[in-house]
């Protein structure tokens, strides 16, 4: 909202100019927080009660608030609190996506209600926040929150203010509270994790009472909610990644980011390099924890020197048979008889061109979620971890991904999903869970192979009963495989044994995160065909 | 070329103090005297980082906790946080549950406050021997269950367990009342000499003290109340 006010409403007659002042006053503001890389402040139209909102970094002030402040102080002072408020926010508390989402952390432990810790951590921000200003400049902020309407935790809050910055705000009781918040090193840092939980522990009842009167009514924060709207998609996805990183387990992270789901949805909604969950998707925290835990690794994938002609070439000697065609025969090979048995045809597959141009092939992902494994949706596992990191770099380089997850194979326990770049199917399937025994459907396996020979990813503990049936598989199949074992144990050792002269196949340990990004995908000794 | 920093050179930049620089200065340093009270009281009593519990070492214990902190000015709040503090393992090398709920009862006791609340509730581990000889005219009122030795040796005092106690509870009181809202475990009152133990849960077990041979159970002296109704003492039960 721009433009001029048609005149003063005191009735002097003089034409207010609000842009040029709203100008004017963040100037100031701005060479007092030392220049933040912020842009210019714009007016809204919005509430009389809510003064402002940051939507990706840019400021927004509410005119009808400050014309209703500017009755008992200068318009000018109320923008430049405002103001001053919402810079500190941008410069020292929440600073940015992963600090909020790490403080609403630990107050939702306190708390264990998501709308109480969304009070506490909106609280504590904004406590940290003006306290900043406090310490670092001249400010109108007292005078403002002097003439601000109050509910009952706001009068606590504003006790707090009067013993933690020495200033008269017009409010009486609250001494409990008040002394005991004062002790809270607010501009501690490093010790803001602690600070809240201890915020949020003492505000706590008063939270309740408030919340119980309003009935569960969203009543708005005068100075503005802490919505994730403040925040960029990037700092979105960026932060999530950093929260993933640090969370120790999944449900630890779903504990947070399933109360904000709408705001995450529409921060990772698909962009342009086709990153995020895929439209029309409701958020599996489980899914987005590995999604952008996988995201941290960068697992290198070998190319491929082939190009396909299109061609059959014949490749190889069969025994003929009577019914086969006569033309196939291989009169070199055959003694010049016509006989089963002696008879040798050829058999014909595509060619290949080993020219300059490089590529990564399809991948066909196969993990193991019986009951050794770890449940991904309750503890990190290394295998999901590990699978992601794998699908993640196929998809990077415009590969597919195929997922086959199996337990007990042979009574249902197995999920196919075909090639498909689709990130969230991909992680829905890698992250479903069977539990119960290790068997494998060669058959299955089979039926996602393809002529232009897919790399295939293994991660299993190993302890697979038909792992001999695997082994053979591997044998006599040409596709670069990447076998991935999670512990160690004699079918670890066994398949190792067996899979020693194969130049195709791969061998990985992973004990921990740490192992992951030593893994080398679609490795080969040398390459075959050459 | 204009100097990319000129438009700072008009900038007014020092950091005041204001009142929450003094407050948490002052709070830091009077932690850091609990602190190492308890550490020094800890190598002191603690060998081999084991503890048992004796009445002579706990009265040993609770002198050298009395002597640590003669003279130190706190107020209920920093019990609190030393609490916090005792609960975070990360901030303190070691925590032995008896010395612990030992320096925290002396700390309560010596404290200038008379009613002082401590909210068990919020800690994830339990310290034991909280309310321990509890002088007359001091209320202790801990929100929350408590571990065991809740209330031993109270010495006048009134200590109010907004949850459940565990065993030994009031285990050689003299005299004074403890009301635990909830339950309390084994041995309730065992040795106890006097005072009044209320609990509105259940009781596991009431400490037991036999004469001679008699063949008779009697407790010491003491009332323990259970639902508001007398448990002990009874008339004599034959055992």
């Amino acid at each position: 909202m721009t433009g001029r006010c048609p005149e003063d409403e005191k009735g002097t007659g003089v034409r207010k100019d609000w842009d040029a002042l709203l100008r004017e006053v963040w100037a100031k503001v701005r060479e007092g927080h030392l220049f933040p890389e912020l842009p210019q402040p714009e007016w809204s139209d919005g509430q009389e009660r809510v003064a402002l909102e940051i939507k990706d970094k840019k400021i927004a002030l509410s005119r009808p608030f400050v014309e209703r402040m500017s009755e008992n102080m200068a318009e000018a002072e109320v923008m430049e609190g405002l103001l001053d408020h919402a810079v500190s926010h941008h410069l020292s508390c929440p600073w940015d996506f992963p600090t909020h989402m790490r403080l609403y952390g630990e107050a939702k432990k306190t708390l264990k209600e998501p709308r109480l810790a969304q009070l506490a951590t909106d609280y504590f921000m904004d406590v940290v926040a003006d306290t900043y200003v406090m310490r670092q400049r001249e400010t109108p902020l007292p005078k403002l929150y002097e003439q601000l309407q109050r509910d009952r935790v706001d009068e606590a809050i504003h006790a707090l203010y009067q013993r933690i910055w020495g200033v008269d705000l017009g409010i009486e009781g609250h001494e409990t509270i008040s002394r005991r918040l004062s002790r809270i090193p607010y501009l501690d840092r490093q010790r803001w994790t602690d600070s809240i939980r201890r915020f949020s522990k003492v505000l706590h009842s008063l939270l309740v009472e408030e919340e119980e009167e309003q009935d569960g009514a969203d009543e708005d924060n005068p100075m503005g909610n802490h919505d994730l709207q403040q925040y960029s998609a990037q700092e979105v996805e960026s932060g999530l990644q950093d929260l993933a990183r640090e969370a120790a387990s999944p449900a630890e992270f779903k504990e947070i980011v399933e109360d904000f789901e709408e705001e995450i949805l529409e921060a990772t909604e698909p962009n342009e390099e086709g990153m995020g969950l895929g439209p029309g998707r409701s958020l599996d925290a489980d899914v987005l924890y590995y999604m952008k835990l996988a995201e941290n690794y960068a697992l290198p994938v070998c190319t491929m020197p082939t190009r396909k002609s299109g061609s059959l070439y014949p490749h190889h000697h069969a025994p003929w048979e009577v019914g086969m065609p006569y033309r196939e025969i291989d009169p070199w090979t055959s003694f010049g008889k016509i006989m089963p048995g002696i008879t040798q045809i050829w058999k014909r597959r595509e060619g290949d061109i080993f020219g300059e141009e490089e590529d990564v092939p399809d991948c066909l992902i196969m993990i193991d979620s019986s009951g050794s494994m770890p449940n991904p949706k309750r503890h990190l596992s290394y295998a999901v971890l590990g699978a992601a990191c794998a699908a993640e770099a196929y998809l990077r380089r415009d590969a597919r991904v195929a997922v086959y997850n199996f337990s007990d194979a042979h009574v249902g326990g197995r999920r196919n999903l075909n090639y498909t770049d689709h990130r969230f199917d991909i992680y829905s399937s890698l992250c479903h869970y069977f539990g119960g025994g290790t068997r494998l459907q060669i058959e299955d396996i089979e039926a996602l192979q393809r002529d232009d020979v897919p790399d295939i990813f293994l991660i299993t503990d190993m302890q697979i009963t038909n792992l001999a049936a695997l082994i053979e598989l591997f044998k006599e199949r040409a596709n670069r495989v990447t076998a991935v074992h999670i512990g160690d144990n004699d079918s670890v050792r066994t398949f190792r044994r067996s899979m020693a002269p194969r130049k195709n196949v791969s061998i990985f340990a992973v004990e921990d995160k740490q192992s992951i990004p030593a893994i080398v995908l679609g490795k080969v000794k040398e390459y075959l065909y050459s | 070329m204009k100097n990319p920093f000129q438009d700072f050179r008009s900038v007014q930049y020092r950091k005041r103090e204001i009142p929450l620089d003094r407050i948490v200065r002052e709070k830091e340093e009077t932690l850091e005297l609990l602190v190492q009270g308890y550490l020094q009281l800890v190598e002191e009593e603690v060998r081999d980082l084991v503890w048992l519990v004796e009445e002579s070492k706990v009265e040993k214990a609770y002198n050298a906790a009395i002597k640590r902190i003669d003279g130190s000015q706190y107020d209920p709040d920093d019990i609190d946080e030393f609490c916090a503090l005792l609960d975070s393992s990360d901030k303190l090398p070691y925590l032995i549950s008896g010395p612990a709920g030992i320096y925290i009862s002396a700390l309560v006791n010596c404290a200038r406050e008379d009613h002082i609340v401590l909210s068990p509730k919020d800690y994830e581990r339990s310290f034991h021997f909280l309310g321990y000889k509890l002088p007359e005219g001091k209320t202790l009122v801990l929100q929350g269950d408590v571990g065991d030795f809740a209330g031993s040796g109270l010495f006048g005092g009134r200590l109010i367990v907004e949850g459940s106690a565990g065993n030994w509870c009031g285990a050689g009181m003299m005299k004074g009342e403890i009301r635990v809202a909830n339950n309390t475990g084994q041995n309730t009152g065992e040795w106890m000499r006097g005072g009044e133990i209320h609990v509105d849960g259940t009781i596991q077990s009431v400490g037991t003290k036999f004469y001679g041979n008699t063949g008779y159970r009697v407790l010491f002296g003491g009332k323990i109340y259970q639902k508001g109704k007398l448990l002990v003492p009874r008339a004599l039960v034959k055992e």
